[in-house]
């Protein structure tokens, strides 16, 4: 293993051995001082940051295009196996450089804005287990191995989202962002069957399986309900706004940078499978383009500074898909560090955003002029209500998410207990049930 | 020496439950210690058997380390000599159900192991159903030995092996069994009655034999390959159709037993969808997760007992109960064991599931992906009992240290340690389920998945 392995597999490791051994030890009653949590955060990204630097220096003093760390198979059974392989190429570098640097900088940050908070440890435990997600998301050279990161950012995002447990709000938002992340994983699921059946391997770490049109369309289908779910895009754009319960640093990380552009990651991992089938780029396209538009309309009618920057996030998460759909690959992965750092940094300022206010207007001496054009504005004025209703509705899709979905799916499994609950109790047993009724009286007897 | 380990492993269990009864002193130390010795004995016998003939041994140890671990989780007010004389005479008969190469003998550890629950000394519960379920597939049981006797055969179930003995009838019958006894569609209700209304861990050790799966991976799948290859499909769907209609229940369910058995059964019914999947990765993926589903459902059901004692048993999934500010540790062990039940990466439960899915696919392409949708389902409802129990505003009133005692904390660590390490590095895991497909494929000629699957 040379240096820029070594190098790989350290940033990698890194916040998943911090995470289990810091878990370990509290479950046997080790409690850290928030002190000891913040220097161990800061020399452990530091760390990460500094190893990645080798990195790509080494990959630069080489010429060389990737590093490739094979562990060889995590587990084989007659033809099946599962590669164990870390990569870091020209695509997953600035990836793995934005997660190291941004993930360190949360930390950092954190320290402070959780200071004396009531979960203090559960943060950072999480933020290391979701640095280390989305690392090996990132640094993965098989979509098994990418699947295994994705779920591990989808659990800590829904954990951190229900962050203020004594609250049932974000305890239930973040169970409705779990049922969508879950059921929109079933197309990397089967997506990964597919080409495991198609391709033989689902390792790309040696390049992209070669598949013919269809199995390219069928298998970019499948990672576009992926990566549609992660991203937050329409149809499924109903999560994102209730994922802003959370605590403002796991917010920015999350939503303004590495979580919200995981999906696009992976379409730019299957980017080469996707320009083979028309028809899949299309469909990228346009939900990108849908969500982009839902994201500005109703974005101008949250109420909230949180859920503004999220469907301004969204907007920019659906042009990066139109960009991909169109083939721009490196474009895309500009736009997505741009629009990363510079969304990272908005909503860590967010809480503090009426006392930057109060800054701004005492340094121009007065206030900023609220005008601003407005092509809403332009409309007829019932065209503009309709328009305001639809906004303030998020786009009616959780309703109909609601409505057609899982309030029938409940429906049936109310039908199913009351099927279970035929001839459940003898008929003896009821009969003394209904005599106990009959002789204590609702309020004079019972349990 | 195995014939001697053998019986130190499945008597000396009985004789501590006869023991117990006699005493009535002790109860949790003599369990413990028998418990152990059967563990002892198991990984002895696990490490003199040949590569390749290890899974009963394997299945053995596994089922002896969760006895012991039920000794240990057992709260104080459930740890009487009748309980725990109860959960060894199921040890005890479930070991020697995993050894045995004889139909009789079988059919007995069958029977042994039900009888604790016809019991109202351990058993308490006035639902009819669990006994009801129980009898009938004992029963079918019963009449299938019965014909295969009657037809002439012998009692060794190797010396049967591709023969069919008693044809349909007795497919059929062990069919029957099997469906009774795992609480497949449509007789599955009697698996949520018995968590619901019997002890918690003892049943969860009742359920956690797998006795359905065993009697296809060890009777009906070598026995019968023609009709296996024939009719498995349909029981296939009936393991899928389980998986999703409990899963669906599940969905809508209140009570945190109920909640829970029912994802136990939709997680099993994946089991036996996976080894009647007749490819390599579906039935190594079905032993794997048979491992799986026993350590996490144990450490559920404990815990969910746990909460009971300390809390009150009127616990709901209706609302909001906030117990992770009375007992963090324990939240987190629930939330590990819950999500490796559903298969989260870096646990054991995330390459079963992989394998599961893989296997299931790749034979029934259509009705496989039910699969899936039956997993992603009972995720979201283990993380809604997870939410409900130990998320929002906290209870008051409570007074005592509640959370997990040193005792039940060790063993909550080092069950959490084997799915997750089990996680991290499967490879040994997956070999020893890898073990019978092959030896099945050179017997009976059925689980080659070259022949299944052009």
């Amino acid at each position: 293993m040379d240096l820029s392995q070594a190098a790989l597999v350290f940033v990698v490791l890194a916040p998943g051995v911090v995470f289990g051994v810091t878990a370990l030890l509290w479950l046997f009653g080790w409690a850290p001082s928030e002190r000891v949590i913040s220097r161990i955060t800061g020399l452990m990204f530091s760390a990460c940051v500094f190893a990645l630097a080798c990195l790509v220096w080494k990959l630069g003093s080489t010429g060389a295009d990737s590093v490739v760390v094979p562990f060889g198979n995590w587990f084989t059974v007659h033809e099946y196996h599962f590669p164990l392989v870390l990569m870091a190429d020209r695509l997953s570098l600035p990836f793995l450089g934005l997660t190291v640097v941004l993930v360190g900088l949360i930390g950092q940050f954190s320290a402070t804005y959780l200071h004396r908070e009531r979960g203090f440890l559960r943060f950072f435990l999480l933020l290391y287990l979701f640095a280390f997600g989305s690392l090996l998301a990132f640094a993965a050279g098989s979509f098994d191995l990418l699947a295994a990161g994705w779920e591990l950012v989808g659990i800590t995002s829904v954990l951190l989202i229900a962050f203020f447990q004594l609250r049932t709000g974000p305890v239930e938002n973040g169970l409705r962002v779990f049922g969508v992340y879950r059921a929109c994983d079933i197309g990397l699921l089967v997506g990964i069957f597919a080409l495991h059946q198609w391709a033989g391997t689902a390792s790309f770490a040696g390049g992209l399986p070669e598949l013919g049109g269809p199995q390219a369309r069928t298998l970019c289908l499948l990672l576009l309900l992926a990566a549609a779910g992660k991203a937050a895009q329409v149809p499924f754009s109903g999560w994102l706004p209730r994922a802003m319960e959370g605590p403002t640093p796991s917010s920015a990380i999350f939503y303004g940078a590495i979580s919200i552009h995981a999906g696009a990651y992976l379409l730019l991992r299957v980017q080469p499978m996707l320009q083979q089938s028309r028809w899949a780029s299309a469909l990228v396209i346009l939900i990108g383009l849908i969500t982009a538009i839902h994201g500005t309309i109703v974005g101008r009618a949250s109420a909230d500074a949180k859920t503004s920057l999220a469907y301004a996030s969204l907007t920019q998460v659906g042009l990066v898909f139109v960009e991909i759909g169109m083939g721009w690959k490196w474009i895309a992965v500009a736009h997505i560090l741009g629009h990363a750092t510079v969304r990272t940094l908005q909503f860590l300022r967010a809480p503090s955003m009426l006392h930057d206010y109060h800054a701004m207007h005492s340094a121009i001496g007065g206030e900023l002029s609220p005008e601003a054009s407005r092509p809403e504005e332009r409309m007829p004025e019932p065209v503009q209500l309709w328009l305001y209703r639809w906004a303030l509705d998020r786009g009616h899709l959780d309703t109909i998410l609601d409505r057609f979905l899982i309030h029938p799916l409940l429906r049936l499994s109310a039908l199913f207990s009351k099927l279970d609950n035929l001839g459940s109790e003898t008929p003896v047993r009821r009969r003394e049930r209904v005599a106990l009724s009959v002789q204590s009286p609702a309020g004079q007897g019972g349990d | 020496m195995t014939p001697f380990l053998n019986l130190v492993a499945i008597s000396l269990p009985w004789l501590a439950a006869i023991f117990l009864l006699i005493t009535r002193r002790q109860a949790r130390a003599v369990g413990f210690i028998a418990a152990l010795v059967s563990v002892l004995a198991s990984a002895l016998l696990l490490n003199e058997a040949a590569f390749g003939q290890s899974l009963n041994q394997a299945l053995m140890l596994l089922f002896s380390c969760l006895a012991a671990m039920a000794m240990l989780m057992l709260p104080l007010r459930d740890c009487n000599p009748n309980m725990i004389s109860g959960m060894l005479f199921v040890l005890g008969s479930t070991l020697l159900a995993y050894s045995t190469e004889n139909l009789l003998v079988l059919l007995a550890a069958w029977i042994l192991t039900t009888v604790p629950f016809f019991m109202v000394r351990f058993f308490r519960s006035g639902a009819w159903r669990p006994r009801m379920g129980l009898l009938l597939s004992t029963v079918a049981f019963e009449l299938a030995i019965l014909l295969i006797l009657a037809n002439g055969h012998g009692m060794s179930i190797s010396g049967m092996r591709g023969q069919s003995p008693g044809g349909m009838v007795v497919f059929g019958l062990l069919v029957a069994a099997v469906i009774f006894r795992k609480g497949i569609c449509p007789a599955h209700a009697w698996v949520a009655d018995a968590a619901e209304a019997g002890p918690a861990i003892p049943t969860a050790l009742l359920l956690n034999g797998h006795f359905g799966a065993l009697l296809v991976a060890k009777l009906i799948v070598p026995l019968f390959p023609d009709a296996a290859r024939n009719f498995f499909p349909v029981l296939s769907y009936l393991a899928l159709g389980t998986a999703l209609y409990v899963a669906i229940r599940a969905l809508s369910e209140n009570s945190p037993r109920r909640l829970l058995a029912f994802l136990a059964l939709s997680q099993s019914a994946c089991i036996l969808a996976g080894l009647e999947s007749r490819t390599a990765e579906g039935m190594t993926g079905a032993l794997v997760h048979w491992c799986v589903v026993t350590v996490a459902t144990m450490g559920l059901f404990g815990i969910l007992r746990l909460l009971e004692v300390r809390f009150g048993e009127n616990l709901t999934a209706s609302r909001h109960l906030g117990l992770a500010e009375h007992a963090p540790r324990l939240a987190v062990f629930f939330a590990i064991f819950g999500l490796a039940l559903v298969g989260l990466p870096g646990t054991l439960g995330f390459c079963s599931q992989d394998l599961l899915i893989h296997g299931t696919l790749e034979s029934h392409p259509l009705t496989g992906l039910l699969l899936p949708v039956a997993i992603a389902m009972n995720a979201v409802s283990i993380f809604r009992l997870f939410t409900r129990l130990f998320l929002g505003k906290r209870r008051t009133g409570f007074t005592v240290m509640a959370d997990a005692l040193p005792r039940e904390r060790w063993i909550l660590t080092a069950a959490v340690l084997f799915v997750v390490l089990g996680g991290l590095f499967p490879n040994a895991i997956v070999a020893l389920g890898t073990l019978e497909p092959v030896r099945a494929e050179s017997s009976a000629h059925v689980l080659a998945p070259g022949s299944i699957n052009p």
